[in-house]
């Protein structure tokens, strides 16, 4: 009795050791992309860095309703000064003009930053009409506005590069901010973090909300917030609230379960500690040789390490009556070693796929699988409480193994199952994938419709469709953007965009700041076009009131060009460092674009263009990437099948009793999915990994009962594990069957369905015949 | 004062030269929103409302801006359309007033309360007669001044280029019939 209580209290010290461990020392990611495998082409790299930090992704959508206009734009004014002072957040815009947007060092360069003098020179003509012009500003209401600019800028140029910086299709303007057409104050706010990263994310949306809240009036004013960085927290929020629901009344379920099988409560407790041990070490290892992993890794990991609830199980059942635990262990343990090792060996084949989540994956479960196994066969017996019931003595268990014996099991039933099932697989509905990994975790369609509601008013960019330009040199991709603005701007007249958002729009080329700045009139010409101007229109201005704008041209007629390295120090220059990219092969221009109504349009502009532009579909391309790691899943899994197929025949030493033992459960993996696919369903990574859970409890099932046993109770017990065990596993994952989300439906369903199917056909075609 | 009235405007600005004298029709629209018409010495139409002002000069399309810009400005406006609309509460809200005069002529002085509104504009005065304001004066914080003659002051003889005094002495008769 007190070497037990010794030996428990050991065992869950080091588990609280290991607990400390993995928790103090791995790190865990939940950037959807260290999950995806490596992209290998600078195409797929690009995709990686797009999908979660590309400028569309980190925009959040925003806007504030409820009370009146003038408190709305306060509002919005004063959220925007709050997130821009905020580190978490990139840029934040509600339309405010922003005088600061061109630093006063950087002004002379308007004259190389314009479009103006492509179309006009500065001559007394343009000038004698820009003058006139002023003349009539100076008695409208926006001459207390204009009045300060005009000794150095009469031409405006400062308003013109405003509103050329301005998003190309921005909202009505009131109250000096942005606002919808039924009256919401918009706002744009670009986080620092990846956009599909929910902990980047749930912090930058918290600050915001915080930073909200915290405003002076925001009392009754309601903040909406949308976009994809939204849509992750959302998701991850909902799919993990449902998960931790549905686990919660499933552990209820299977603590009454096991109650009711095994009428102990400290057994109960213990056979909680191998799967619990498992999860830990497999942590541990996975801190030990990666130090960090993905959050979908993890929860594939624990899925699959559901099977290691069936060791305690099965050594619980299994004890016989005068004997103590170690030796019912001993007797068990040959089988139960065949089906880890089997296991283990089979998750090998993840480790070769060369993907990292893979790989972790396959030491997670490995690591877990056998902790859990040992724990089994070495602790769990030595500190099990003396005192059990037999199961053998159950009188109904003896009417249901007899039930069993007289059940007809013609042969010929397998083969036209498996016909049948091939057949329906062959002519079923739908496509046979889901490479849309969002279609799992779907976000629901109102505040899709929400979504594309402000995008619209925004102007926001299309999280989409990118544009990509590529060239030698920065200088090469600005050329490239400066001469497709014009064809970009025919698709925009013909409805097949609604804008395009080109980094030359923020910087020209080197070749059209110096071609503008050939065309600046030296001191002499200029005075005299001004005094030309003012005399021959009549105009009003005080004699040298412009030499401030004389000396800006003077000065810019021998600037350095900007480049965007000088320009990268300016507010804007941030912007335009989301538009240009270093590569290893020159430079990438990326040209966000809006409301993209005609996908193949585009897509044949770029064709047109001989590669110099490239039309980038964030989707397709993301599928693309699903498409190759289901791939390498696959061949990963079919390697494992044939491992764990030679394993078995060596462990068992026949060909024809592995035989008994592998064909039940390939025929229920395949009776899975038709089922599923006969249904309409597409299959997707998470049914795949759930087959697979589904596969390895199969192989219990079939193991169990094709051990030839010469003693009736012996019989009895191995169908009260069995029992249990499908019964729990039933229960766990046919109420996970009936979640709302997609992504555990997928789960649960097919786990449930495969078990049902394992434990028939194990009956009909792995149990040992007497 | 009528929903309509005509106007000559001359404006001082430490830009310009000599004054610009501006002829055309106001237009009182209710409450915070304002039309002004330029007829000579070139055609506009503005308006302000919404907090936003939408300029219209020939045939080019209308541009339009936000006062938001310049949210003192908008104060501003309000306390002028106030005044043309003869709405005593907006107009205490926005300015401090003092009135001087007698019924026949009075004149009030309106000083911004907003701090903002005040660097840009130090006050207006407005001269009148009975129920009917005659002359707007604003002298703007930097130095500038605006002269608006309305109702029957509208049509009053200037000289080419009027001098301040002489404006303001336009103003102090035109309110003494």
């Amino acid at each position: 009795m007190r070497a037990r209580v010794a030996l428990l209290a050991a065992w869950l010290a080091a588990l609280a050791v290991l607990a400390a461990f993995a928790l103090h020392s791995l790190r865990i990611g939940t950037d959807l992309r260290s999950f995806m495998p490596p992209p290998r082409t600078p195409d797929q790299k690009l995709l990686m860095e797009q999908i979660g930090e590309g400028p569309g992704t980190r925009l959040l959508l925003l806007s504030i309703d409820g009370p009146p206009e003038a408190r709305l734009a306060g509002l919005s004014r004063g959220l925007v000064a709050k997130l821009r002072a905020d580190a978490r957040f990139e840029q934040a815009i509600n339309g405010a003009f922003d005088a600061s947007a061109l630093d006063e060092k950087l002004l002379p360069y308007r004259w190389l930053l314009s479009p103006t003098l492509d179309a006009h020179a500065l001559d007394a003509d343009y000038l004698a009409d820009q003058l006139g012009q002023r003349v009539e500003d100076l008695a409208s209401p926006a001459a207390t506005l204009l009045k300060p600019l005009l000794p150095r800028d009469p031409t405006l140029e400062v308003l013109a590069l405003a509103q050329r910086w301005s998003p190309p299709k921005a909202p009505v303007v009131r109250d000096g901010v942005w606002f919808s057409s039924d009256g919401a104050a918009l706002l744009l706010a670009q986080t620092r973090g990846a956009g599909f990263d929910p902990a980047a994310q749930g912090a930058a949306i918290d600050a915001l909300d915080a930073a909200f809240r915290a405003l002076p009036d925001a009392g009754a004013a309601r903040l909406t917030i949308s976009g994809p960085g939204w849509f992750t927290v959302l998701v991850n929020e909902r799919t993990r609230g449902e998960a931790d629901r549905i686990g919660l009344v499933s552990t209820l379920g299977f603590v009454l379960l096991l109650l009711l099988a095994y009428r102990s409560l400290p057994s109960l407790l213990l056979a909680g500690l191998p799967v619990l041990s498992g999860g830990l070490a497999g942590i541990a290892a996975l801190a030990l040789l990666f130090g960090s992993a993905h959050g979908i890794t993890l929860a594939f990991g624990f899925t699959l390490l559901g099977v290691a609830q069936e060791y305690p199980i099965r050594l619980l059942s299994h004890r016989r009556a005068g004997e103590d635990a170690l030796s019912s262990v001993r007797a068990l343990w040959p089988l139960l070693a065949t089906a880890i090792v089997s296991a283990a060996i089979a998750y090998l084949a993840f480790f070769a796929s060369g993907v990292t989540g893979l790989q972790q994956l396959a030491v997670f479960t490995i690591a877990g699988l056998l902790a859990a196994g040992l724990s089994t066969r070495y602790l769990l017996p030595r500190v099990l409480p003396a005192r059990f019931r037999d199961v053998a003595d159950h009188a109904w268990l003896a009417r249901a193994v007899h039930a069993l014996d007289v059940l007809p099991r013609p042969r010929w039933l397998p083969w036209l199952l498996a016909l049948l099932g091939l057949a329906v697989l062959w002519r079923a509905p739908g496509p046979m994938w889901e490479n849309d990994l969002a279609a799992l975790t779907p976000v629901p369609q109102e505040l899709l419709l929400r979504d594309a509601k402000l995008r619209g008013e925004l102007g926001a960019p299309d999280v989409r469709y990118l544009l990509v330009l590529h060239a030698a040199d920065a200088e090469g991709v600005l050329a490239a953007s400066e001469s497709i603005e014009p064809r970009l701007d025919a698709l925009v007249r013909q409805h097949v965009l609604d804008a395009a958002e080109l980094p030359s729009r923020y910087l020209p080329s080197i070749a059209t700041q110096r071609a503008r700045q050939a065309k600046l009139p030296d001191r002499a010409t200029l005075e005299q076009a001004l005094a030309q101007a003012q005399a021959g229109a009549d105009l009003p201005f005080r004699t040298g009131l412009f030499a401030p704008f004389v000396d800006d041209v003077e000065t810019a007629r021998t600037l350095e060009p900007l480049t965007p390295a000088a320009f990268a120090a300016s507010p804007l220059g941030t912007r335009l460092a989301t538009m240009l990219v270093a590569r290893e092969d020159g430079w990438l221009g990326l040209a966000t674009l809006s409301g993209v109504h005609d996908a193949a349009a585009l897509a044949a502009f770029a064709e047109s263009t001989h590669g110099a532009v490239r039309l980038l579909d964030l989707k397709a391309a993301s599928e693309s990437l699903v498409v190759a790691y289901r791939e390498r899943i696959l061949r990963a899994l079919g390697l494992a099948l044939v491992l764990l197929a030679l394993t078995v025949v060596v462990a068992l030493r026949s060909t024809r009793r592995a035989w008994h033992v592998l064909a039940p459960m390939s025929l229920a993996t395949l009776l899975v999915i038709v089922v599923e696919r006969a249904s309409g369903l597409s299959l997707s990574l998470f049914h795949l990994v759930a087959v697979t859970l589904a596969a390895g409890l199969g192989l219990h099932y079939a193991l169990f009962f094709e051990r030839p046993v010469a003693d009736p109770a012996e019989a009895r017990r191995t169908l009260h594990a069995t029992l249990v065990c499908v019964a729990s596993a039933l229960l766990v994952f046919g109420l996970q069957a009936l979640s709302s989300l997609p992504v555990l439906r997928a789960i649960g369903l097919t786990v449930a369905l495969g078990v049902g199917f394992h434990f028939c056909l194990s009956i009909l075609m792995a149990r040992a015949r007497r | 004062m009528p929903a309509r009235t005509p106007y000559t405007e001359v404006r001082f600005s430490g830009l310009l030269e000599r004054p610009l004298i501006l002829r055309g029709e106001l237009e009182y629209l209710g409450p915070g929103r304002l039309g002004k018409r330029v007829d000579t010495p070139y055609r506009e139409q503005t308006r302000v409302e919404n907090g936003a002002a939408s300029v219209q000069r020939g045939d080019r399309p209308a541009r339009t801006f936000s006062l938001g810009q310049a949210p003192e400005l908008e104060g501003f406006l309000r306390g002028f359309a106030a005044l043309l609309g003869g709405d005593a509460a907006t107009l205490a809200a926005d300015f401090t007033l003092s009135a001087s005069g007698d019924a026949h002529a009075w004149q009030l002085v309106l000083k911004p309360r907003d701090e903002r509104l005040a660097r840009r504009v130090g006050e207006i005065r407005v001269d009148g007669s009975e129920r009917t304001p005659l002359c707007f004066v604003t002298r703007e914080g930097d130095g500038d001044v605006a002269v608006l003659l309305v109702d029957r002051l509208a049509a009053a003889k200037l000289p080419a280029r009027p001098s301040q005094p002489q404006l303001e002495a336009i103003c102090r008769d035109g309110a003494t019939p």
